[in-house]
């Protein structure tokens, strides 16, 4: 049920030179009081560090070659975003590496060329839109409508939390059609009958926004050819693995901050990590996080390798890691004490990216839920 | 599509691993007709203990054990992984446990570190062939989780020593013709330089060997009383006073840290998750089956991903790149987390078989013969055995994150 892995995990000496080359370029230029500074930006990220990540490949890192990227793996790409989470790299990344996905899975050949460069360029800042009103984490469930009329189609519906909205020259965003299917469309911003309203979110370096399309007129081509539902699909699993990766990036850096602090603080003339009540709740982080990273690679391996499983190992990726990084957060504030409770502590930052993230793409709950149907239930029903 | 898994293996080990297979099929003993024992900790009959015995004796001479121990001492001198493949056919075939688990999987693996060549002569094929079972003397009633407290005193005698004391869950100590036994041998040094280890003979005179009997109602470990026991010069591991490192050794293998067993599983049934699965599809609860409450669901799939995770490790922790925050985690992590993985699984399936748990053994109607019910209390032995789960994850804390030692 779970997929087959290579041995190896098909790791190479790529992998490694890439992941150090993320690791050197954020310590260089993603300090904490950087991630601090963004998070009170009004733009919340920086396009110069942007367009930097865009000239060493990084935007368009799983964008196929024929489609203007680098046309490197879900491995390269969880390592990547490993690295981002620790740092809590603040910015677009998340969101256009999720319409990456999706235009892979659904654009025409001349779609992806149309759009596919100038994304991995970082002159088109892309998002993919999943959210609506209405919670679903599964992409069937889709309110807004596009409605056919002579040459083209009309756009009708909100889509909300949606990354980096109102920054992005490009949202793809899936619209229910008459046929009772989603199909996915691909929409230039600015344009006229889609409002683009800022959303305060919990996670301040992560900006989203509610995009209203309110019976926008887009051209024929404006439609993504390939079928919606599977194109979906395939970027929510894509997704669940990518996000699972920087999520555990995100509790290696909480683990590393407990344990420093748990070294450094003395309390009754002795370093409080000496104190079991203090050390065993930091070895059950670590034993989390190490459970959740071996899925993150595992899955991430596994669509690497287009195993026809991969959805199960992608969905316990997300899963373990929306139970493990909340955790670690909130043992991360608990024994920094008093300290953990101040804006001062970086520890709140890890926090709210957290819960953001397990709320993003499906909680633990939901992908076991999808899980257990596969597991227990003939046919399987999920 | 790359290969997968068994593709990647070297055409050597893929024929070395169906012929394993195929021989496990053939040869799984048939059903004795009497109770067996879940794991090596509870064997107590003599009956239980020759079949057992019978069927290692079978395995070695088949070719299938001590594959990686060098072939002057009665291995074969075959790569660790050529063991690890039958470890892995054994328990995909669930044949029976080995009952020398001690001696192919502590004791061996630490004579071939620590021992003379006269040792290694001695000591290693009988462990192989079952020949002769050994038990280990570490614990005390006063040295548990503190081991180095250890106070059995071996006294030095004209020909060799004089061991006087007392040693609990002294699991096999029955069936033993060896014990490793940690004593301690110059009471004036310090509590770890005092200690040495030596190879006892279970049948010296001045031994008593008293069964206990476990939560289970089972027997199958023991307390040891030493009242002046002799032992020969040669009986001392390694140096004198290098008892508690040579201890610790042992502890690395006892507890998976290190790899070098001669073979075998521990357990007859390595349990998996999807053995609870099929549980819960027969067992029952307001006239539909088990498997279809959605709590249940929830935590199966829970563990579920915990067993996944367990067994993806294993191949993560061969690509260096892969664990290099922490190379050492995943081996020091590997008894807490499996002995804990392997309670919340039988606990589970106690719940899931609902008013069934509460037949217990030797009820004919009890579902699976009482197998869930008596897996969950045999669990604690994992737990607490071999360092409890709270000494664990000092350990963890302390040699892994760096922290301070705990008092």
């Amino acid at each position: 049920m779970y997929p087959q892995l290579p041995v190896d995990f098909g790791f190479t000496e790529e992998h490694e030179i890439l992941r150090q080359s993320v690791r050197r370029f954020l310590e260089e230029r993603c300090p904490f009081s950087e991630v601090r500074r963004l998070a009170a930006d009004p733009l919340g990220y920086d396009p110069g560090l942007w367009k930097e990540m865009a000239t060493l490949g990084w935007i368009g890192l799983t964008l196929s070659e024929a489609s203007g990227g680098a046309g490197l793996g879900q491995l390269h790409l969880a390592l990547v975003l490993d690295e981002m989470g620790r740092r809590l790299l603040p910015g677009p990344y998340l969101g256009s590496v999720l319409a990456s996905f999706a235009l892979e899975a659904a654009g025409s050949d001349a779609q992806r060329g149309r759009f596919g460069a100038a994304i991995a360029s970082g002159e088109l800042l892309a998002t993919l839109a999943l959210g609506e009103p209405v919670a679903s984490w599964e992409p069937e469930h889709v309110a807004a409508t596009a409605e056919p009329v002579e040459g083209g189609w009309v756009l009708r519906g909100l889509k909300t939390g949606v990354l980096s909205a109102a920054s992005a020259g490009l949202v793809i965003a899936p619209f229910g059609t008459p046929d009772g299917t989603p199909a996915l469309f691909a929409v230039e911003l600015p344009a006229p009958g889609v409002a683009v309203e800022p959303e305060i979110g919990i996670d301040p370096t992560r900006r989203t926004a509610r995009v209203a399309f309110d019976g926008i007129r887009v051209a024929r081509e404006a439609c993504l050819e390939g079928p919606g539902l599977e194109a979906l699909r395939v970027a929510c699993r894509r997704g669940y693995a990518a996000l699972a990766a920087e999520m555990v990036g995100g509790t290696e850096a909480v683990l590393e901050l407990t344990r420093r602090y748990a070294i450094g603080r003395k309390q009754f003339d002795r370093q409080i990590g000496s104190f079991q009540a203090v050390k065993h709740p930091i070895v059950d982080t670590l034993i989390g996080l190490e459970l959740a990273r071996t899925h993150a690679l595992a899955a991430a391996v596994a669509l690497d390798q287009a195993a026809p499983e991969a959805e199960v190992a992608a969905r316990m990726a997300k899963a373990i890691a929306s139970e493990v990084y909340p955790v670690a957060v909130r043992r991360g504030v608990q024994l920094h004490g008093g300290y953990g409770f101040t804006w001062d502590c970086d520890v709140h930052f890890y926090f709210k990216r957290a819960l953001w993230s397990r709320a993003t793409l499906g909680d633990g709950a939901h992908h076991r839920r999808h899980l257990a149907a596969r597991l227990l239930d003939d046919p399987p029903t999920g | 599509m790359p290969p997968l898994a068994e593709e990647v293996e070297s055409k050597e080990n893929a024929a070395f691993r169906r012929e394993a297979r195929a021989w496990m099929e053939a040869n799984r003993p048939p059903d004795p007709g009497f109770k067996l024992p879940q794991s090596f900790l509870e064997v107590e009959s003599d009956r239980q203990f020759e079949f057992l015995r019978d069927w290692q004796r079978k395995v070695y001479e088949a070719g299938y054990l001590g594959l990686d121990w060098p072939a002057e001492y009665g291995g074969r001198g075959d790569p660790l992984k050529r063991q690890r493949i039958v470890s892995q056919e054994m328990a995909r075939a669930r044949v029976p446990f080995l009952v020398n688990v001690i001696g192919l999987q502590w004791a061996g693996p630490t004579i071939l570190v620590h021992g003379s060549e006269e040792q290694k002569r001695r000591f290693l094929k009988p462990i192989l062939s079952a020949e002769e079972i050994w038990c280990q003397g570490f614990s005390e009633p006063g040295a548990g989780s503190d081991l180095a407290s250890v106070q059995t005193r071996a006294e030095r005698t004209a020909g060799g020593w004089e061991v006087t004391g007392h040693k609990v869950w002294t699991t096999l100590a029955h069936q033993s013709k060896w014990m490793i036994l940690l004593a301690r041998t110059d009471p004036q040094a310090g509590k770890y330089e005092g200690l040495s280890y030596f190879l006892f003979p279970m049948d010296a005179p001045g031994v008593t060997v008293q069964p206990l009997v476990k939560m289970t109602g089972e027997g199958g470990f023991n307390q040891v009383i030493f009242d002046r026991s002799p032992m020969p010069e040669e009986a001392l591991l390694g140096r004198l006073g290098q008892g508690w490192q040579i201890a610790m050794t042992t502890l690395l293998f006892e507890r998976g840290a290190s790899e070098g067993s001669g073979g075998g599983q521990a357990t007859a049934s390595a349990e998996s998750l999807r053995r609870v699965a099929d549980l819960a599809r027969r067992a029952r609860r307001d006239g539909r089956p088990a498997a279809e409450d959605p709590v249940l669901r929830d935590r199966m799939v829970q563990l579920w991903i915990t067993e996944e995770a367990l067994r993806l490790g294993s191949l993560r922790v061969r690509i260096p790149e892969l664990v290099a925050e922490r190379p050492q985690a995943l081996r020091f992590m590997s008894k807490l987390v499996y002995s804990e993985f392997n309670q919340q699984l039988a606990e589970l399936a106690c719940e899931i078989l609902g008013p069934e748990t509460n037949l217990w053994l030797g009820d004919p109607r009890a579902m699976d013969r009482a197998e869930w019910p008596r897996a969950y209390l045999n669990s604690f032995g994992m737990t607490i055995g071999g360092g409890t789960s709270e000494i664990q994850r000092n350990i963890v804390g302390e040699r892994v994150l760096g922290l301070p030692k705990s008092k």
